[in-house]
């Protein structure tokens, strides 16, 4: 029992990786942007798509940060 | 099998040359030969090449490549202690064979569909190989750990690597596996021989090689998420790439009877074996037992997804 907590954090970020998963697939994936109607529109789209994709990844790394600080807390620092 | 006879007539020859370390977490502080990576690099050498006369793939030199560099890089580290970003920088090179033998897919496996990204994917790869490698090296703490590690972890990663990969990656990833099998025969508590930085650093850049040329990135971090999150806990406590040598406050203490204890320091760093001992010391052996656990764990995790993954590229499921 004593790997219970951190079963549940790997538990977590696993979950946290198949949410962001779904994210690139179903939310940024299709994403397209129309603006000047030509073939720039694909660049644009493809720059907006990487961007976004980091930007999640970034996301995802500093809610590991703020799950880890939370855990930390709960565990050692209160033994 | 020339791991396994091999390594107790290089165990001789380390003991007879003095490259022996002491192994601080037993009673007597024995001297334990070390590196066991030219033995266990020597073994997969011959393994991948008989494979490529075999199969004349390019993919087979390119893993190889990465894996010879990485070695070298943990032997230049093993034969002189170097700072602590030497390692993940100098990986970097390890990188080039998988990218300029065109090595990998254009594409990422996310879970429930791959995503085409071929520009990012150069990066990905610049990133995947120095951070897998340095995984790998930063979980060997205990007796066994790193090998262990491997071991349990290569079993998803290979049959991912079948399923959505393709089958001369997957025999490619065979030596790693029975390689590490021999040696953890020795590496395995007490250890007979420590696999020093040559020995992880193959391991782990090997291991991050077969998920890239066997289209299975996600899957292998998923089955590595307890050594991720150790190294993502040392980092983000110490704040910047150090050796673990270098730190000055230690994250666990021995004691008297020779068992492990968490410190209560607030500035030491945050480890996964510190957390493994919040609640209490352990013995070696103990705490090496609950990290093969948590690598069980993420295994059968990674189980999970490769499982979802395939009823959606199959389009079995969709949403």
């Amino acid at each position: 029992m004593r790997l219970l907590g951190l079963f549940m954090l790997i538990f977590i970020m696993w979950m946290m990786i198949v949410i962001v998963s779904y994210f690139l697939i179903f939310v940024i994936g299709p994403l397209h942007i129309d603006i000047f109607h030509n073939s720039s529109d694909r660049l644009i789209s493809s720059i907006v798509k990487a961007s976004s994709a980091i930007g999640l990844v970034v996301v995802l790394i500093l809610m590991l940060g703020i799950l880890k600080t939370k855990y930390l807390q709960k565990t050692l620092l209160k033994e | 099998m020339a791991i396994f006879f091999t390594t107790p007539v290089f165990i001789r020859y380390l003991n007879k040359k003095g490259k022996v370390v002491v192994d601080y977490h037993k009673p007597g502080k024995p001297n334990v030969p070390r590196p066991a990576g030219p033995v266990l690099l020597i073994g997969i050498v011959i393994s991948e090449i008989i494979l490529y006369v075999l199969i004349p793939d390019t993919k087979i030199i390119a893993v190889l490549l990465t894996t010879i560099i990485a070695f070298i890089i943990g032997y230049i580290d093993d034969l002189k202690t170097m700072p602590g970003w030497f390692k993940p920088a100098a990986l970097i090179l390890a990188a080039i064979p998988m990218i300029a033998l065109g090595s990998h897919g254009h594409s990422l496996g996310l879970i429930f569909d791959s995503a085409f990204i071929p520009i990012l994917y150069i990066p990905l790869i610049l990133a995947i190989i120095p951070i897998v490698g340095n995984t790998i090296n930063s979980i060997d703490v205990f007796n066994g750990v790193a090998s262990g590690f491997i071991i349990i972890t290569m079993i998803p990663l290979l049959a991912s690597v079948i399923l959505f990969g393709n089958v001369t990656v997957f025999l490619m990833g065979l030596p790693l596996l029975f390689g590490t099998i021999a040696i953890y025969q020795y590496h395995k508590y007490p250890s007979r021989i420590f696999l020093g930085d040559s020995g992880t650093l193959l391991l782990g850049s090997m291991y991050a090689g077969l998920s890239i040329a066997g289209n299975s990135e996600i899957i292998g971090v998923i089955a590595l998420l307890p050594a991720v999150m150790n190294s993502f806990l040392f980092l983000s406590s110490v704040k910047k790439i150090v050796e673990h040598r270098q730190v000055k406050t230690r994250p666990v203490s021995i004691s008297e009877d020779f068992k492990l204890e968490a410190s209560k320091e607030p500035s030491a760093p945050a480890t996964l074996v510190r957390l493994i001992l919040a609640r209490g010391s352990m013995s070696e052996q103990e705490i090496i037992t609950k990290i093969l656990i948590l690598a069980i764990f993420s295994s059968v995790l990674a189980f999970i997804t490769i499982v979802t993954q395939y009823f959606f590229i199959k389009g079995m499921i969709s949403l």
